[in-house]
């Protein structure tokens, strides 16, 4: 699944149309210095550099774009280099519907269809990162469709690999699939907003046969406590669902100025794999005011009920854990292209260990082409 | 029980009458009228007048800053239903545009599409600069993409837009052709009065903030001795203001001008300081307000340059 959709793509890359838009490349750098390690770190103690980006675009034509980005990161445990997109997507199907084949970030929830560097945070919502290890891109197919309505109303569905969802290999040709729609619109010439429903069916540890589970139970006795940056989703079911509402204001939509922007995002996994209990959940609320045309702050709170296996008088028990996060920060945009950010984080934990808080300091600084944001 | 089933078949009937009468409507139905997409509020004006038919959509308006929009969904949903999109195009919709055409996948207005019409790529630029792949500077390349503030450029691409809507919907050819004889020849009779009022303008000094200005400026012959900006799209900043002072002493301006969108703190504070006018200035058309097309637009501009000199 994985190699076939690759070579497609590059195939597909490697097509002589007409361009009519000659290839963009953009570099995006991520560097900086966290005090502390945190539970469910999305980055390590001490210098580094976090998803630092290297993305080239083209349009084959007028049929398809394709996209490909690099993503790289050093840190004092050591460095790892990721390709995280390389899709090509369809711009010429009739009834607004658009085809995308290769590795793409699945279009799920909010934040997991945008690029990490776009956020307002340093590190994405406890959500995020148990759920879909901070994000969740793979090799597949997907579809979306506009609907013909006044207003804007889009749905998707796609399928994956899945190997790129856990640590694991996925032991289903189609590990995951996913179906999202999202509606959205203006209110007045100040704000707007967009809701969104999305659905991930995880079919990745799924055989079909139930001694297996037993196997697995015992395979994950290793604890990622010492581990302190993981890719993968650590807490998994067959079922992920996830709502989403988004709302920005700005005066006279004027955002260079000011402006306001409130997320929230709540999600519900069912159907676990390993943890005896019924589900986990996690939501994170988020408000970032830009108050001048350089200058912005922001407050998150967010929260994940997960559930941790010990070990009680010889007997393997699991029980219900707890980790609640709120961060604070204050962000600097000297230029078009570069970010000072200063972030506190603070965490409170319930039966589960490595919480912490921490500062974090984060520069980012962009050259070349740089991809348009989405809402 | 017979009532309610005669009564259900008239119902039916009925039903079936009015889909039939919706169909022939369908059939029947003149040519659908054009949907033009505009970036910029200059543009969906100048549509106006160019298709008088036409239901046009402007994605920004003069209060904006045209740099910095959000993809938001009503703007996804609008690119959606377009049949022609105008953007001016040299980067300035980069931030947001791509991302509306692609969660829009609206194959009319792909780039490369006959309605996707960048007007940079029909009008020579000024102000090109050579950027390079390390330069964290917010510059066009292309050039600047304000020509709409040069009444000559404006004449040239009215025909470009023209004639992209007749290619687009040549079943309306004639009207649009007319339509544009219509506007030229309004457009000349203006031009003439404008070239008069910038005779009185010519190499007079101005202090601009960004480029917004700078096609109308050159056009009129003015001379700009200044910029608030330290850097393209970077705010002034105190120490940028103060040799700012410096040169406008030397040299005094007949007015410091920024646009409606802009955060003006910079050009009061440079006013109070050296006694030099403020004028704020619509950057484009106030699809809204009274100066709604380009017209207008013009006049507004060189009176209000006129008035301060």
């Amino acid at each position: 699944m994985k190699k076939k959709a690759l070579a497609f793509a590059v195939a597909a890359l490697s097509v002589q149309a007409p361009l009519s838009h000659a290839l963009e490349v953009g570099v995006l750098l991520d560097v900086y210095h966290k005090s502390d390690e945190t539970a469910l770190n999305g980055r390590t103690e001490g210098f580094g550099s976090s998803h630092s980006e290297l993305s080239l675009s083209q349009d084959l034509g007028d049929v398809a774009t394709a996209q490909m980005t690099w993503v790289g990161e050093w840190n004092e445990e050591g460095s790892d280099l990721e390709l995280e997109e390389l899709y090509i997507q369809s711009t010429s199907l009739p009834g607004n519907i658009s085809l995308t084949a290769g590795r793409f970030l699945a279009d799920i929830g909010y934040l997991n269809g945008t690029h990490s560097h776009a956020d307002s945070f340093s590190e994405r919502p406890l959500m995020y990162k148990a759920f879909l290890g901070g994000h969740y891109y793979d090799d597949g197919v997907s579809a979306s469709m506009i609907l013909p309505t006044d207003r804007y109303w889009r749905v998707s569905a796609g399928a994956f690999g899945g190997d790129e969802l856990g640590e694991e290999h996925s032991v289903n040709t189609v590990g995951t699939w996913t179906l999202s729609t999202e509606f959205g619109d203006d209110f007045g010439n100040n704000s707007s907003w967009q809701a969104g429903v999305s659905y991930l069916r995880n079919r990745t540890q799924e055989s079909g046969h139930h001694e297996d589970e037993h196997e697995e139970e015992h395979e994950d006795e290793h604890d990622h406590e010492g581990h302190s940056h993981s890719h993968g989703a650590e807490y998994q079911g067959e079922s992920l669902y996830l709502a989403d509402i988004v709302w920005k204001w700005a005066p006279q939509g004027n955002n260079r100025k000011q402006q306001v922007k409130i997320a929230a995002e709540y999600a519900y996994v069912d159907d676990l794999y390993e943890a005896e209990v019924d589900h986990y959940t996690g939501w994170y609320l988020s408000g970032v005011y830009q108050f001048a045309e350089e200058w912005s702050a922001g407050i998150r709170h967010g929260q994940v009920e997960l559930a941790h296996e010990h070990e009680h008088e010889g007997e393997h028990e699991w029980e219900d854990s707890e980790l609640n996060e709120t961060s604070v920060m204050l962000s600097w945009q000297p230029t078009h292209t570069q970010r000072l950010r200063l972030e506190y984080r603070h965490q409170d934990a319930k039966n589960m260990e490595g919480e912490d808080n921490a500062i974090t300091l984060q520069y980012q600084i962009g050259f070349g082409a740089h991809a348009a944001h989405s809402f | 029980m017979l009532l309610t089933a005669s009564k259900c078949s008239t119902a039916k009937e009925r039903v079936s009458k009015y889909l039939l009468a919706a169909l022939l409507l369908i059939v029947a139905l003149p040519a659908q009228a054009l949907t033009v997409f505009t970036c910029e509020p200059e543009w969906a004006a100048l549509s106006r007048q160019l298709a008088p038919e036409a239901k046009v959509y402007s994605a920004t308006h003069v209060y904006q800053d045209p740099h910095y929009i959000e993809a938001r969904p009503s703007l996804i949903a609008k690119l959606a239903k377009a049949d022609l999109a105008i953007c001016s195009g040299a980067s300035l919709e980069a931030g947001w545009l791509p991302a509306l055409q692609k969660r829009a996948s609206n194959r009319k207005v792909a780039n490369g599409s006959i309605g996707m019409l960048y007007l940079s790529e029909h009008v020579n630029t000024i102000e090109k600069h050579e950027k390079g792949f390390f330069s964290t500077e917010h510059v066009h390349p292309e050039g600047n993409p304000h020509f709409h503030l040069d009444p000559e450029r404006v004449a040239q691409l009215a025909i470009v837009i023209s004639k992209r809507m007749q290619q687009i919907d040549p079943e309306q050819k004639n009207q649009y052709a007319e339509s544009l004889q219509r506007w030229q020849s309004e457009w000349q009779r203006s031009l003439n009065g404008w070239k008069v009022a910038a005779e009185q303008l010519r190499s007079k000094p101005i202090v601009v903030q960004h480029s917004s200005f700078s096609y109308l400026l050159s056009w009129a012959g003015m001379k700009v001795v200044a910029d608030l900006e330290p850097n393209p799209g970077v705010p002034p900043t105190m120490t940028h203001l103060q040799g700012v002072v410096a040169t406008v002493k030397q040299q005094p301006p007949v007015a410091v001008v920024t646009n409606w969108y802009q955060n003006d703190k910079g050009a009061r504070w440079l006013s109070e300081e050296t006694n030099i006018k403020h004028l704020s200035l619509p950057a484009t058309v106030d699809l809204e307000g009274d100066i709604n097309d380009l017209t207008k637009l013009f006049d507004h501009l060189l009176a209000q340059l006129q008035g301060s000199n």
